[in-house]
């Protein structure tokens, strides 16, 4: 009795379950697949977990929507809900469906038992859309190190393939490095301005004496390697064709999309609000990384006859473009970024769902050979392919168009015309290997590619510890077209195209995420 | 109204494998005849406001606004767009009806049908864009699908090279049309064309007839693209090639519509051309030398289609002078006329062509009139119009032009007699192709026609040059027809001919206005825009034009019927002159010596000396050396060894802290 009247005496602090309620529903929904992937049955456990794990990604979806229109801090201040963090937990709960739709006949996810695959899926989602709207540093490395961790598992899924344990055991080492770096830098801003929060860091950085304080620049300069590091921004980039190649390919198409929105989110924030009073002195320095991120992805590129590694050194490439929205600090270039982050989400979905029906049809893994003929046999494959190839290149009646056009209108805005021409600069070598795509598919012969040998990471599999002769048989060759695959292919290239010729939905989706940031 | 022929070419364009037989080509005709409907629709509810609203604006979506450019997907309907669209969907669907007899037995049928509803659609948009920004958009698709049709049969050389021509010289009007734009666009602000007219009234460029220099230009350039699209001197070299196409098409798109664009546009624009009178000028001067010019040239012509392409030429000469001097009504009212019976004379052409194996040529032709009764009848409606005979609706489109111009006096005074002179010349080639084709002895195709069967050539050959040809995709199908004996041709000929003899009788002198007064509302500005007070001269244009007319006949029946000999003599008597016309004055010449061949020479310079030495070694093969380098440098280091990565990682940001550093 005694201790109900205490408890009733005892005020808990206000929670609020609205703001954190996309974030509930997604670490729920984490639990519940573990639980349900513990269960016997084949079924359960290869239809039913991925069938919840969406439930709980609608579920969230449907809560950020719910939450439309909020500006408000919660967690004492932790985290904000406003138009930016809405709409790049869209984008962040969009790239998870499309992930689980392609994950869901996956060998990855059998190998890695469904349940496990999905709930570490669902986690970093979770703490990527924490990274997205973290308001101190605190919680911007618990958003970072909640996202990183399960990726660093979900890339060694395909447990049998050596390539796969490769690029989980490479991203786990630099990984830490980097989250290393951005860890010291954080302390070290820290200890300069004596607060984790960002707008305390803002304040106090505005009172004059601290921002051109050795320990505030430091801290900077390593904060910078930091995110970079996981924007994959050139130098910090090397770890992405190799984790992007080796791991499963859903995982591939989970990172390249939702890691970058997350990373740039954590950017903008950090950048925009926390440390906007030292734009003078960073704008430089990412302006700078963005050229060299543009030009080593675009380069690197070229060349490259695995279309995983290609796409990975074109997301470096489009990583450098969104950075420089980054670079004005103004709030055409923070509407840019988003808006450039929503039309990547639709061009790489759309690029890996038809990588996964490749590989699963030919066998063959991601060669851009395994495209050969695609247009005559499969064209709800090409098309959305083609499209998103067009797209990244940013040909006119693609969403990818406006995105860039949106980039350099922002860096003409903000002073850094230069900038621009660089992305344009860039944009024309990446023609040089976005079109190989499209005319593989389209002009060669579907026999030619039937003679080529298989790649090298496609031999026999080696016996798991513990698995039995029969589970090591090869899993057969898909004949014909997932439905769930095509689907996201199609729906995701549609969306190229129709934002493509009617944009405004899209500059209506981000008009507010710039002032949400308080910029000019 | 635009989904359907969108659709229509979806269709057509996607369906090719599957759709059996002609059944494309009553999806292509069935979807014009509901835009047609469409048309006539919009027709009923722009009726249905009062006349001084009667210009709607509706956006489509906006497809961006940004950096000042108000780039939206509008369409403009006004009675000026709605009387283009009534006439673009109904003669296209006419002539779609009467290419599916026409094209019947060609391996390109679906493709054709394809091509044509493409067309309809992009001159639809032409006509119904509501700001500059979908105006270039449809000027160019239209320009496209020209070019499409002109080199349907993509097999015969001449076919392509003519279709080349043609789009290369409609980009030099397109460059025309966008740099006009520009140039109206930076007074203005706004692309949205009745945006655009306001600040022009409100004295964007100055107040009054100013002849504001960039306006000035901004017309002129607007004029270059006119041009181009409705072949006026000198960029009309293209249309007499484009007779290269089906016959259809040329009935179609260089008769009926798209070689009005140009007209339509000076129609469209007039806000602005009436606060440039130079521009106004520049057009009035060119379309009438054009009417004369082209007028002497189909004079000499031998292909039957090529006489009728400069006959086209001519009478949009004879529009351009009207639209340019303020007589908007009268030019449109022509344009109305002469896209019933042009349409029906190619059809008619079309006709013979198809009772002479393919073959064109005027030479070869004679004494049809009895083989094809039905055909000679279109054809002699159609060439009443044309010169201007009364009652037939060429009489009073024509006249109303001309009196406009004679009603201004001065120097237009000049344009009023070389309008009549172009009339006689009118009837003069009009008639000289009728006598030569349908009387006289009758040939042996004739002959085997009347005997009831229809002359298929052993061999198929090109009519332009007689290089042997086959009847595989890419050429003209085995399958040729006449009038006479395919029911959907001589449905599209009847119901043109109808027009052909009636569409006059809607504007008649004195009587009634309904064109007058339809256009209206968009013209109310246009000072010119009044109906006519000097009946004195009303009369003396009205007589004038008859006898102008009969004159012209009566000559060429003397000339080609009675006396052949005629024709011979002045053929060697005036030898220079026959020359002149017969090469068309040269004009191909011309524009090769001055234009082409420079313009190859500096290529050719270009492309030995600077192209090779300049561009491909040094910048192509430096910057292909520099990014090939970069491309082994990044890989080199992409080594794949986590140490180096982490290693990397860690210079990388000893390099930014550097440069934080280098800051305190």
């Amino acid at each position: 009795m005694t201790f109900l009247l205490a408890t009733a005496h005892l005020k808990g602090p206000h929670v609020d379950f609205g703001g954190l309620s996309p974030l509930i529903a997604l670490l729920g929904g984490a639990v519940i697949v573990l639980m349900f992937g513990l269960i016997g049955s084949q079924w359960v456990r290869a239809q039913l977990v991925p069938a919840l794990s969406l439930g709980a990604l609608g579920a969230a979806l449907g809560l950020t929507i719910w939450q439309w229109g909020a500006e408000k801090s919660i967690v004492s201040g932790a985290l904000r809900i406003d138009a930016l963090s809405l709409v790049l937990n869209l984008v962040l709960i969009a790239g998870g469906i499309c992930a689980v739709l392609l994950a869901w006949r996956s060998r990855a996810a059998e190998e890695a038992a469904h349940g496990e695959f999905h709930a570490l899926l669902l986690t970093s989602v979770a703490g990527m859309s924490l990274l997205a709207s973290a308001q101190n540093t605190v919680a911007l490395f618990v958003g970072l190190e909640l996202l990183s961790i399960p990726l660093y598992v979900l890339c060694a899924t395909e447990m049998r393939r050596e390539h796969s344990l490769e690029s989980g055991l490479k991203y786990l080492i630099v990984g830490s490095v980097g989250s290393a770096t951005l860890l010291y830098g954080l302390a070290m801003i820290y200890g300069a301005t004596g607060t984790t929060d960002f707008s305390g860091i803002a304040a106090k950085l505005a009172a004059g004496g601290v921002s051109s304080d050795v320990l505030t620049l430091t801290g900077i300069a390593l904060c910078v390697g930091g995110l970079c590091f996981k924007a994959s921004i050139a130098p910090f980039h090397q770890w992405t064709p190799d984790v992007y190649e080796g791991a499963p390919t859903p995982v591939t198409a989970f990172m390249a999309v939702t890691t970058k929105v997350a990373a740039f989110g954590a950017f903008l924030r950090f950048f925009d609000v926390a440390l906007i009073e030292t734009q003078s002195s960073w704008a430089p320095a990412l302006a700078a990384l963005a050229t060299i991120t543009i030009i080593v992805g675009n380069v690197g590129a070229l060349g490259q006859s695995s279309l995983k590694r290609m796409l990975a050194y074109s997301s470096v490439a489009q990583a450098g473009y969104m950075l420089a929205g980054i670079v004005v600090a103004t709030k055409l270039g923070a509407q840019a970024t988003v808006l450039y982050l929503v039309v990547y989400l639709m061009m790489n979905m759309a690029a890996f769902a038809t990588i996964v029906a490749r590989e699963r049809a030919t066998g063959q893994g991601d060669s851009i050979a395994s495209l050969a003929g695609l247009g005559r046999e499969h064209p709800l494959l090409a098309w959305p392919m083609t499209l998103a190839m067009l797209g990244l290149a940013g040909i006119p009646a693609t969403a990818g168009l406006i995105g860039k056009i949106y980039l350099i209108e922002a860096t003409v805005d903000g002073g850094y015309a230069w900038l621009g021409v660089v992305i344009v600069l860039g944009s024309m070598i990446s023609l040089g290997y976005y079109l190989p795509v499209i005319a593989a598919m389209w002009m060669r012969d579907a026999s030619a590619a039937g003679a080529l040998p298989r790649s090298g990471g496609e031999g026999p599999l080696p016996a798991l510890a513990g698995g039995s002769a029969e589970l090591d048989e090869q899993e057969p060759r898909v004949r014909g077209l997932q439905l769930e695959v095509v689907l996201v292919a199609v729906v995701a290239g549609a969306a190229t195209l129709f934002f493509g010729i009617v944009p405004q939905p899209l500059f209506e989706l981000v008009r507010h995420t710039g002032s949400a940031l308080g910029l000019l | 109204m635009l989904a359907f022929p969108l659709a229509g070419t979806l269709i057509s364009a996607f369906g090719y494998r599957r759709l059996p037989g002609r059944s494309a080509g009553w999806i292509g005709t069935g979807a014009i005849f509901l835009a047609f409907l469409a048309a006539i629709a919009t027709l009923i509810s722009l009726q249905g406001h009062s006349p001084d609203h009667r210009q709607l604006v509706s956006s489509l979506w906006e497809y961006a606004s940004t950096a000042g450019v108000d780039a939206k997907v509008s369409i403009l309907v006004d009675p000026l767009s709605v009387f283009m669209i009534l006439i673009v969907t109904g003669v296209s669907t006419l002539i779609h009806l009467y290419s599916i007899s026409y094209m019947e037995g060609d391996e390109g049928f679906c493709r054709y049908f394809a091509y044509l509803n493409f067309f309809v659609l992009s001159m639809l948009l032409l006509v119904l864009a509501g700001n500059f920004f979908l105006l270039i958009v449809g000027w160019a698709l239209v320009g496209a699908a020209s070019y499409l049709l002109i080199s349907f049969w993509y097999r015969r050389t001449t076919a392509t090279r003519a279709g080349i021509k043609a789009f290369v010289i409609n980009v030099v009007g397109d460059v025309g049309l966008v740099l006009g734009t520009y140039f109206i666009f930076k007074h203005t602000h706004t692309l949205d064309l009745l945006k655009t007219f306001h600040a022009t009234s409100n004295g964007a460029f100055g107040h009054g007839r100013t002849g504001d220099g960039d306006l000035v230009a901004g017309c002129i350039l607007l004029l270059v693209g006119a041009f181009a699209k409705s072949a006026q001197i000198p960029l009309h070299t293209w249309l007499p090639d484009a007779m290269e196409g089906p016959t259809p098409v040329s009935s179609l798109i260089h008769a009926a519509t798209m070689v009005t664009a140009g007209v339509y546009l000076i129609a469209r624009m007039h806000p602005l051309f009436q606060l440039a009178p130079s521009a106004q000028d520049v057009g009035a001067i060119v379309g009438a030398a054009t009417l004369l010019i082209a007028g002497t040239i189909g004079l000499a012509q031998t292909d039957i289609k090529r006489v009728i392409a400069y006959s086209t030429m001519s009478q949009i000469g004879y529009m351009i002078m009207g639209v340019s001097i303020g007589a908007y009504a009268a030019g449109l009212f022509h344009l109305m006329t002469h896209a019933f019976f042009k349409a029906l004379l190619f059809m008619a052409a079309g006709s013979i062509i198809g009772a002479m194996g393919g073959e064109q040529s005027l030479q070869r032709m004679g004494g049809f009139r009895r083989a094809l009764p039905f055909t000679y009848g279109c054809f002699v409606i159609g060439g009443l119009a044309l010169s201007g005979i009364p009652p037939f609706s060429g009489f009073f489109s024509k006249d109303e032009i001309l009196l406009v111009a004679g009603e201004q006096g001065g120097w237009h005074w000049a344009l009023y007699v070389v309008g009549y002179v172009g009339a006689f010349l009118t009837a003069l080639y009009t008639f000289r192709l009728i006598f030569r084709a349908f009387h006289g002895e009758p040939v042996a195709e004739a002959r085997e026609l009347e005997a009831g069967h229809l002359h298929h050539a052993e061999h198929p050959t090109n009519p332009a040059t007689g290089e042997l040809e086959d009847t595989d995709v890419g050429f003209p199908g085995p399958h040729h027809t006449t009038a006479e004996r395919a029911l959907p041709m001589k449905v599209a000929m009847s119901v043109l001919a109808v027009g052909a003899v009636g569409a006059g009788l809607v504007q008649i002198p004195k009587t009634d206005f309904v064109i007058d007064n339809f256009l209206k509302p968009t013209f109310t500005d246009a000072a010119a825009y009044e109906t006519h007070t000097r009946n004195g001269l009303l009369w003396l244009g009205l007589a004038l034009g008859t006898v102008v007319g009969l004159a012209g006949i009566a000559l060429a029946y003397r000339i080609w019927v009675q006396r052949p000999a005629i024709a011979e003599a002045a053929r060697v008597r005036f030898k220079p002159v026959y020359e002149l016309f017969v090469n068309k004055w040269y004009f191909d010449e011309l524009i090769d010596a001055l234009v082409i061949k420079p313009t190859a020479a500096a290529g050719r310079f270009a492309s030995d000396v600077f192209e090779r030495r300049v561009i491909d070694e040094t910048i192509v093969g430096g910057t292909t050396g520099v990014v090939r380098a970069g491309s082994a440098a990044v890989r080199a280091v992409q080594s794949g060894f986590v140490r180096y990565y982490a290693a990397m990682l860690v210079l990388g940001v000893a390099g930014v802290g550097f440069y934080f550093l280098m800051q305190s």
